[in-house]
This record gives C-alpha cells, structure tokens and sequence, in this order.
C-alpha cells in the first residue's frame, strides 16, 4: 500500500497574466503522511493544491500522483483517488440537497445507485451530518457545510485528501470538531492552511512556501519554530 | 433588489414536494397539456378557457392551491402580451359583435395568447412545484431528452442562484455603506451589473472547477429513484383523457345548444 503519493518534480506555473505562481516545486509525500502546507495569501498554496488532480497543469515540470503522471488524459483518472475539498464549501454544493451533492461524485463513477446509497449514508455518518440528507446546502450553518463538503468527496473514496483552507470562518468549536474529524481519517493528506494550530495538531509534517518556491520543508514545530511562517 | 432577495428566497427554500405523484407522470401529463393548448386555433379562445380545469384541478389536489399558481403566474403576463400586442392593430376584421360594439379578430386572438401563455405557464409552475427541478429534469433525459439540453438546463438554474447570491452580497455590501441612501444612481447600476458579471463568472469558475474535481464531465448524473407507481398511471390516464376531450370537443358549444 505505497501507491498513495503525490510527487511534484520541478513544477512551474505562469498564469496566463504572466505573474508565476510556482517557480520550481519538489516535494514527495508518502502513502498515510500527513503535511501541511503552509505560507502567506499569494504564496502559491492554492495554486499548488490544484495541480494535485489535474485542475491546473503545470507550465513546466511534472506532478506525480501514485504513479500515475497528470496530464489532461490522466486527470480523470487520478481525480478518482484525489479528493479535493475547496476553500469555499459553497462552491462545492451546488446540487438541490445535501444527498444530492454527496451522491454527485459516486453517480460521475457511474456506481450503481444502491453503493451510492451506501457510499452517501457512510460519508455522511462520518462527518456527523446522518438525517440532513434532504436539506438544501443553504439551509446548513458554516460547520456543517464544510463538513457536508467533506462527505462529498469522501463519498467517492478517495485514496488522498486535499483540503484548501479547511479551518476558514469556522467558529472554535466547528473548527475543533473538524480537526477531530480528519484526525480520524487515515488517508494521505494534504492540507494548505494558516491554522498553524491545526497543522501542528494533525500534521507531522510541513512545507512552507514562500513567492512560490518552498523554503522550508520537515518537521512542523521545526518549521514553525525556525522560520518566519506568518 | 428586495425583489432580488424575495425571488432568491423562493428560489433556494421553496422546493417541489415530488411525493405526491412521479415526475415522469407529471412531466408527461403537461407536456401533453402544453401541446394541446397550443394547437386551439387563435380565434377560438373559448375553447382554450376549458383547459383551466387542469391547472385549478392539479393544483388543488397536491395541496399547493390555485390561488398561488395564478398569482405567480401574473408575473408572465407583460411577456405574453408583448408577444401579441400587435394584433389587435393589424387585424381589425370584426370577428363578433356585443350589441353594437364590433369585437375585432385582433382582440380575440390577443385573448387567445394571453390564455394560452397564462394556462401553459401555470401548467409549468405546478410541474416545478410539484417535482424540484432535478427530478424534472432527470424525468427529462429518461423520457429521451437530449442530455446536454437537460445539463444546460439545471446548471442555468443553478446559476441564477449563483448570480442572485452575488447580487445579494453587493447589494448588502452597498447598504451597509449607504448611510441611508436607498436610490441606485443609473451610473451605479451600471457598475454593479459590470461587477455582477465578473464576480459571476468567477463564482461559476470556482463551482465548475469544484464539478470537475469530482469526476464532471459535461453530463450531469442522475440517480435511478423516478418510478411508475399506480398513482402516476392513473394521474396519467386521467389527464391524457381528460386534455384529449378538452382538444377536441367544443364544451362551450355543447352546453350552449344544450342549453337551448
């Protein structure tokens, strides 16, 4: 079970404005690691986070996700084991009721309608939302819809989770329930934040980045410690 | 822009009870229902006000009640009339008289429109209300619907939500800072439509961008829960007996020469 990695080897990335947001990124997280991503507003986090199942691909350079390299014929594919889960839980719910927009990811694999089934209840058990299956998305408090964003994409059992900014305008006990949540995952994980708490919390390690290059990557008190994060 | 608030309040929290009777059925039963009201000849608006008995019967029996069907149906009206404005003009013929007074085939085919625009309409509003647009439009592709017409369809749906969402924010975003000025300068409704726009199109970026992480690929999914139960085939029996009579035989002329 070592196939769960993501590898990025040099990877660059220039917005068709011409401002870089990658300037050569190397980094592999192994299969069941947990890491942090972290780094200022404007750092390249989110960019990153999106090269990792093939929503952004890159100007130069390659990501690797469990030996699989992404390109646009690959993304497909690689976004079946990468669960991603946006900064903004309201992008991701877009359908009529929560049941719907958990089941969107499984109905997209075309499973038969009965393991949807199976797959939603068990998604939505995880992260405490069983019996609000019928609730409209907009009808949910900040908490609950991230955690219904989470169930959308566990739903699709994934092998790696990504997550942008997970802890955003949640209130203290939201953000601890969550934090208990992904700690009882055991996916590979990666994480961009600022919630430096968060990341010691639930990651081992972390990567910080800086203008779009990495300048620190190891142990998360030790990164936090010796550099500058914020 | 309160109208903006209402209409998106109506647009997330209100939605279709699809218990009562099946989508496909009651797809079905107004498809069947729009096409025979259209096809009355315009100057037999007499026949057309019989099909009434659809929107006031259907209406009633899944309790949304008539009174609400027809007022939200008004809103269609200037649109409807739009369409025939012109006719009364053009076509001055006296189709009857009243008296003295020569009733034009003009205004009795304007009639016809409007009546036609109005019951179609309200066919429609009882469809949504009754179903929620995604069963709908999962009725839709089952019953052999392209399924890039059915995706367009519950996505532009999905995107007025988004736009009014954003036009909400702007607008609170601007009362906040109004200190009371409650009138939108047409320079300032300029702009907010330009910013309207770009947010909107960064929002969808985002939400399409969220679809695709998740497998989207340009065909929405729809799950297998539609079903023809006895409910649904006797609403459809019914109703398809009932707007084939409708069509076909002229109610007014038979209680007329009853009558006599």
């Amino acid at each position: 079970m070592s196939h769960h990695f993501i590898r990025f080897d040099n990877v660059k990335y220039t917005y068709p404005d011409g401002s870089e947001a990658l300037k050569g990124v190397s980094f592999t997280i192994t299969h069941g690691e947990r890491v942090a991503l972290l780094g200022l507003n404007g750092s390249g986090k989110s960019t990153l986070i999106l090269h990792t199942n093939g929503l952004l691909l890159p100007t130069s350079g390659k990501v690797n996700i469990g030996g699989i390299p992404i390109t646009e014929k690959t993304a497909p594919t690689v976004r079946k084991s990468v669960g991603m889960v946006f900064q903004n839980p309201d992008d991701m719910l877009f359908m009529p009721t929560v049941y719907d927009d958990v089941a969107f990811g499984p109905r997209n694999m075309n499973l038969p309608e009965d393991e949807v089934e199976k797959r939603v209840t068990e998604a939505l058990d995880a992260v405490g939302l069983a019996g609000l299956e019928k609730k409209s998305a907009f009808q949910l408090s900040g908490g609950q819809k991230r955690s219904a964003a989470i169930a959308s994409v566990l739903s699709m059992e994934p092998d790696i989770l990504v997550l942008d900014e997970p802890t955003a305008n949640l209130d203290l006990l939201a953000r601890h329930n969550l934090i208990k949540l992904l700690d009882s995952f055991h996916h590979t994980i990666l994480v961009a934040t600022h919630d430096l708490e968060m990341a010691t919390a639930l990651c081992s390690r972390s990567i910080l980045l800086k203008e779009g290059r990495i300048i620190a990557d190891g142990p998360t008190g030790e990164v936090i410690e010796n550099f500058n994060v914020f | 822009m309160e109208a903006i608030e209402k209409t998106y309040r109506q647009i997330v929290y209100e939605k279709g009870d699809s218990g009562f009777i099946s989508a496909p059925s009651m797809l079905v039963v107004t498809l069947l229902f729009i096409i025979a009201v259209l096809s009355v000849p315009v100057q037999e608006p007499q026949k057309i006000i019989w099909f009434a008995v659809y929107p006031i019967i259907a209406s009633e029996i899944t309790s949304i009640g008539f009174g609400k069907v027809f007022i939200k149906s008004l809103w269609i009206i200037p649109f409807i009339a739009l369409i025939g404005i012109f006719n009364p003009i053009i076509d001055t013929r006296t189709a009857f008289r009243v008296g003295n007074v020569g009733v034009s085939c003009g205004w009795v085919s304007f009639t016809s429109i409007i009546l036609r625009g109005l019951l179609s309409f309200q066919a429609v509003l009882i469809l949504v209300m009754t179903t929620g647009f995604l069963d709908m439009f999962n009725s839709m592709r089952r019953l052999g619907c392209p399924a890039v017409l059915t995706t367009q369809l519950l996505l532009t749906y999905r995107y007025i939500a988004v736009i009014m969402e954003e036009a909400l924010t702007m607008k609170r975003a601007r009362t906040a800072r109004g200190y009371g000025k409650k009138k939108y300068p047409l320079v300032l409704w300029g702009r907010l439509v330009g910013q309207l726009l770009v947010r909107s199109m960064q929002r969808a970026t985002r939400i399409h961008k969220a679809m695709c992480a998740r497998g989207f690929n340009g065909t929405m999914p729809t799950g297998n829960s539609l079903s023809w139960n006895g409910r649904a085939f006797l609403w459809l029996a019914v109703w398809i007996t009932v707007i084939i009579a409708l069509r076909f035989i002229d109610f007014s002329d038979f209680i007329t020469n009853y009558a006599i």
